[in-house]
């Protein structure tokens, strides 16, 4: 819901008081927003690697845990793989 | 001339270029599609590919983009006469520098959010990738030694400034803290850190504090060191939150007091067509950089930008908007400067110290507000040196990436975030204090240049392999891989050198030259590589080419 909020707030409402809104939070805020979400996805793919490591052909974790965890992972997972398989250099790190 | 028939100009490019020639060259050439899916949308992860506003992305790509380069390059490339400068600034933003930042935006979207690296390794030679990566490590150190000798001579020079800074350094730490560990309010968090700033910038015209200039200097490296070490949401986002209201102030503020004011241009419209530093052409071309063209425009573009933007309508908003927004930034540093000295004789005993300039001419157009001048000069000096160590707080933690990137395979000592910052930072602290900056300068100008040459030249070989009208791209190319080289050949070859030989800084001149020279070594490498691919996709041999570079070892 709060994201949805969010979502909602970062919509332009057109105008110039909603350009300014939009390109201040543009300018100030969006790279500290989108941080914040790089660190956290960061943080949950490590996680799934750990559990789910297998489906990369990197066994760390016993099957049956795995599978146990399997449910709460399951939407995240075309994003994780896509995320772990692409190739990253330093200009990934850079913004 | 009044400085008010210097706008004339900017409307007219900004009109024909970003309306007419930006709008036809996205439609007729690189034919954007609402209907096509972006990266953004096909790809979205809630992280890296996301699609955001329009609006949003443009602050954000002005933000990435707008460092002090484009205040700092047409202040010292006034030498040359305001005119050249403003022809260069105009005509450089208009058949070169939008299209640069576009086209790279374009580019990277067309080929699933790849980053310049990835698209190097496709679209030239698997070595592509190697070179890019070494090329920016000596860029990142020119761009830290460039910068490193503004703010310190700027600091040192200006005794109202140190107090403020140590504020502002002191409020990223506090908004740091409100924000994600006190979860205070962002918008109570924001109304202290710009009243405390402000205070601080009188405070400071009034609790003055003189610093020599190596003080100043390692407190620079030291403040570069905890920027690259410390987690990114604890210093550098807060310091770039904080410090953007400043910014906003000094820009809009400046901008209204130049209409006020409306002074007369004192310095001279052309002065020679060679100077101390050099010949107009190739030096003036790479002294202003950012503002006309700039390289690192085209990793922000080929990175974050492209895999946000959610259609190919928003491309030309965001990224040529930026683009022209930052000229209009360079408009403003020229106007400031030209109108600032009773002639050129007193511009010129402070060429070196451009932050000396900028108060002179930011402060006083701001006094046109009614504000007094010791408190306009001390926000301008804090705008400039708050955008200047906004670039150093990056570069250092990039310099650290990269060192790991390139040599971590070889020395695993290289991927230690300590050691690798350190490294950066000696051999910074070694190139200010034994070089001569306006050479630097130039190098760092050359540097900036040759890398959007590079982004040219990825363009211009993602054209042909379309079929598309790749003239666009190759001739704005050509002028910028020459220009680029020659500069950085006659900076190391004609003045470095002979001026180490007649014992003048031997060995900041030296080694500077050496970073020139392997600077030029790895431009005609990649020139070459450049060409054999371009004959190749010129005959038609497009369609192999991705295939074949994924069989070739990285």
């Amino acid at each position: 819901m709060e994201e949805k909020k969010k979502g909602k707030k970062r919509k332009s409402t057109g105008g110039v008081l909603g350009f300014v809104r939009d390109f201040t939070y543009g300018m100030a805020t969006h790279g500290m927003a989108r941080h914040a979400l790089k660190q956290r996805s960061s943080m949950e793919h490590l996680f799934i690697l750990i559990t789910m490591g297998d489906m990369l052909g990197i066994p760390i974790l016993p099957p049956y845990y795995s599978l146990r965890l399997l449910p709460h992972v399951v939407p995240q997972i075309t994003t994780w793989k896509r995320r772990m398989l692409r190739e990253k250099d330093l200009m990934d790190s850079m913004y | 001339m009044n400085s008010l028939w210097v706008l004339v100009w900017w409307v007219i490019i900004v009109i024909f270029g970003y309306w007419v020639y930006a709008r036809w060259a996205a439609k007729r050439v690189f034919e954007i599609d609402e209907g096509r899916t972006t990266p953004a949308k096909m790809y979205m992860d809630g992280v890296d590919f996301m699609p955001a506003n329009k609006n949003v992305l443009y602050g954000f790509q002005l933000n990435s983009i707008a460092g002090a380069a484009p205040i700092i390059g047409p202040i010292v490339a006034i030498q040359w006469g305001w005119v050249p400068a403003l022809l260069w600034l105009g005509l450089g933003v208009f058949f070169i520098g939008w299209l640069h930042d576009f086209s790279s935006a374009m580019v990277s979207i067309r080929n699933d959010g790849d980053t310049f690296g990835a698209l190097g390794y496709k679209l030239i030679s698997p070595r592509a990738r190697k070179i890019l990566l070494t090329f920016i490590y000596f860029y990142l150190l020119l761009i830290a030694t460039a910068f490193g000798h503004v703010i310190t001579k700027g600091v040192s020079g200006n005794a109202a400034l140190p107090f403020p800074l140590l504020v502002v350094i002191g409020v990223a730490f506090l908004v740091g803290h409100m924000i994600y560990k006190a979860k205070v309010n962002i918008i109570t968090t924001t109304i202290i850190a710009i009243v405390l700033i402000f205070f601080s910038i009188w405070l400071g015209t009034v609790w003055t504090i003189k610093l020599s200039y190596t003080t100043v200097l390692v407190c620079v490296l030291i403040f570069g060191y905890f920027s690259s070490i410390l987690p990114v949401w604890r210093f550098i986002q807060p310091y770039n939150y904080s410090s953007v209201y400043v910014v906003y102030f000094g820009i809009i503020a400046g901008v209204i007091g130049i209409i006020i004011g409306h002074k007369p241009m004192t310095l001279p419209a052309f002065t020679s067509w060679s100077i101390g530093m050099g010949p107009l052409w190739p030096l003036l071309f790479v002294t202003i950089a950012c503002g006309a063209i700039s390289g690192w425009h085209s990793l922000v573009s080929s990175t974050a930008t492209s895999r946000q933007l959610e259609s190919e309508l928003d491309v030309r908003p965001v990224t040529a908007g930026a683009m022209f927004a930052e000229f209009t930034i360079s408009i403003i540093a020229v106007i400031v400067c030209a109108t600032a000295f009773a002639d050129s004789a007193a511009y010129m005993a402070k060429v070196s110290n451009p932050v000396g300039i900028f108060v002179g001419g930011l402060g006083g157009a701001i006094t046109s507000l009614g504000l007094p001048m010791s408190y306009t000069g001390a926000l301008a000096g804090m705008m400039i040196i708050i955008l200047a160590l906004t670039i150093v707080n990056l570069v250092f933690r990039f310099m650290k990436v990269a060192s790991a990137e390139v040599l971590g395979d070889a020395w695993s000592v290289a991927k230690n975030p300590h050691v690798a910052t350190i490294v950066a930072l000696v051999i910074t602290f070694v190139l200010v204090k034994t070089g001569t900056w306006l050479y630097v300068w130039v190098l760092f100008g050359g540097a900036n240049q040759l890398m959007a040459s590079f982004a040219l030249l990825l363009v211009t070989l993602f054209l042909v392999q379309k079929s598309k009208n790749y003239k666009i791209a190759i001739y704005p190319m050509f002028f910028m891989y020459a220009t680029t080289v020659c500069a950085l050949f006659y900076t190391s070859f004609f003045k470095l050198i002979p001026a180490a030989f007649a014992g003048k800084k031997v060995f900041g001149n030296l080694f500077a030259a050496a970073v020139a020279i392997l600077l030029i070594i790895l431009a005609l490498v990649l020139a070459y590589d450049g060409w054999k691919a371009f004959k190749k996709y010129k005959s038609g041999a497009a369609e192999e080419a991705p295939a074949e570079a994924e069989k070739a070892p990285a």
